[in-house]
């Protein structure tokens, strides 16, 4: 097995182009599931009749099976019962799914970690139990969770490439493609290797930079 | 579901082979976990740490699947012949040890300095107080921690069917193509669905397990529960 830089070059268009379609699908899904991990911790919270269980079985169960197997599920078995999505959305639709049932956990035990005392205070100062937990619990939680919601967004980033195994052509696929037809892998792999360590690294700085700037206000 | 039932032979053949890699990987996991998370806890300031620390940060980084791929296709060609259910198993070991050895690694690094200390001072050898006075103290916030790994390495199984590996999903598969393509109907949503539900039934009681050693540790510690649960759902997704 020899290093040849030419082959390299000659699909380096075609991974960029998988390169991008990763990062599409994670940044779409990612902004998703932030949203849907927070509506489901509010409902969590507030303790809202019937959707409340709901979304705890929910949590538990897509914390309990293989996101391949949603994965799955979703792409092949949704179109058989009528629901018909296209592979980037039903890819997003999965990811996002999933993130945010960890999100969920994250923000709700956040929740439950500020202290009794100031969602007391607010209710008795007249808020609603919503306007308690937009006004005054969220902000703090928000900053307590953190590391934990960008945790699982790397995550997110990382579990992408399990998309190749319905055929999005996104930067793993691309690759294991080539190698499955030329069997040069030492290219690949060194490809495959370094974009992701360098995906991960540059979210790792990221993550950390935002929670020196939520943690600000606090320093001393 | 007659399906289901029709197939019952091969789908239980299938959750063997399931069960059987994870049982495998995570003793695999556990052996690489413990040995390496001790020499990283052991040798403070030694160069053996740097490339240790630089394989689990790797194979943490690269993403599960491409880690199955790679261990797949580059071992053939190093002269090593690996069938596909050995390619998944060592693949799968590797991930797992690097994530036990960050486990083992973290245990070891929240038992409070002055402990070390301590036993030194009262005379003991360096591997009574490692034996006697740190590893105890470890292994307790380590446990929570192993069991959720426990889960990750049962759903991680799955993986194996990308390499061909006849475990439970890729029977599944393979029941519903010759469904579709025998019968013309999609079974998809219902054997998928049942493949979810098993898992769920296999992963939750570990998750519950997890759950309730993390809860006792907190009593222990006497630390809000509230915040450890915070801070094991930061653990679990990063794992992953």
């Amino acid at each position: 097995m020899e290093f040849d830089p030419h082959y390299l070059f000659t699909y380096l268009p075609a991974l960029m182009r998988g390169l991008l379609v990763t990062i599409e699908v994670s940044a779409v899904a990612l902004v998703l599931a932030l949203g849907l991990g927070l509506a489901g911790a509010a409902i969590r919270y507030l303790a809202v009749p019937v959707l409340s269980p709901l979304v705890a079985v929910y949590v538990e169960f897509i914390r309990n099976t293989p996101l391949l197997v949603q994965i799955f599920f979703v792409y092949f078995g949704f179109p058989a019962v009528g629901i018909r999505m296209s592979l980037f959305w039903s890819g997003v639709f999965t990811l996002a799914v999933w993130a945010a049932a960890f999100h969920v956990e994250s923000i709700r035990g956040a929740c439950a970690g500020v202290s009794k005392g100031l969602s007391e205070a607010g209710a008795a100062l007249g808020l609603h139990r919503w306007q308690v937990l937009r006004a005054v619990v969220l902000p703090m939680a928000l900053r307590a969770c953190v590391p934990s919601l960008l945790n699982t967004s790397i995550s997110l980033v990382k579990n992408s490439a399990f998309l190749q195994a319905v055929g999005l052509a996104e930067l793993t696929f691309v690759a294991v493609d080539r190698i499955s037809a030329d069997f040069r892998m030492l290219e690949m792999f060194s490809v495959l290797l370094v974009i992701y360590v360098l995906l991960v690294f540059l979210l790792s700085y990221a993550a950390a930079r935002i929670e020196s700037v939520l943690a600000r206000p606090f320093r001393a | 579901m007659n399906l289901l039932y029709d197939n019952r032979t091969l789908l239980l053949a299938g959750l063997g082979t399931t069960l059987q890699i994870a049982v495998v990987t995570l003793i695999a996991s556990i052996v690489i976990g413990v040995t390496l998370g001790v020499i990283i806890g052991m040798t403070e300031g030694h160069w053996v740490r740097r490339p240790i620390r630089g394989a689990v940060e790797l194979l943490r980084a690269v993403p599960l699947i491409v880690n199955v791929y790679f261990v797949f296709f580059v071992a053939p060609q190093l002269g090593i012949a690996l069938s596909p259910y050995m390619a998944a198993v060592v693949s799968l070991s590797l991930w797992g040890g690097a994530n036990a050895t960050e486990i083992v690694r973290g245990g070891l690094q929240a038992v409070p300095r002055h402990q070390r200390r301590s036993a030194r001072a009262l005379g003991l050898q360096e591997w009574e107080v490692f034996l006697l006075i740190l590893l105890p103290q470890a292994m307790r916030s380590v446990l929570p921690a192993l069991a959720g790994l426990m889960t990750l390495l049962i759903q991680s199984t799955a993986t194996a069917s990308l390499v061909g590996v006849p475990e439970f999903l890729q029977i599944s598969r393979l029941i519903v193509e010759r469904t579709t393509v025998m019968d013309g109907i999609d079974p998809s949503f219902g054997v998928y669905g049942f493949v979810l539900l098993i898992y769920f039934v296999l992963c939750s009681p570990l998750t519950a397990l997890s759950r309730a050693l993390e809860r006792r540790l907190a009593r222990q510690a006497g630390r809000p529960v509230a915040e450890d649960a915070a801070q094991q759902a930061a653990a679990l997704p990063a794992l992953s």
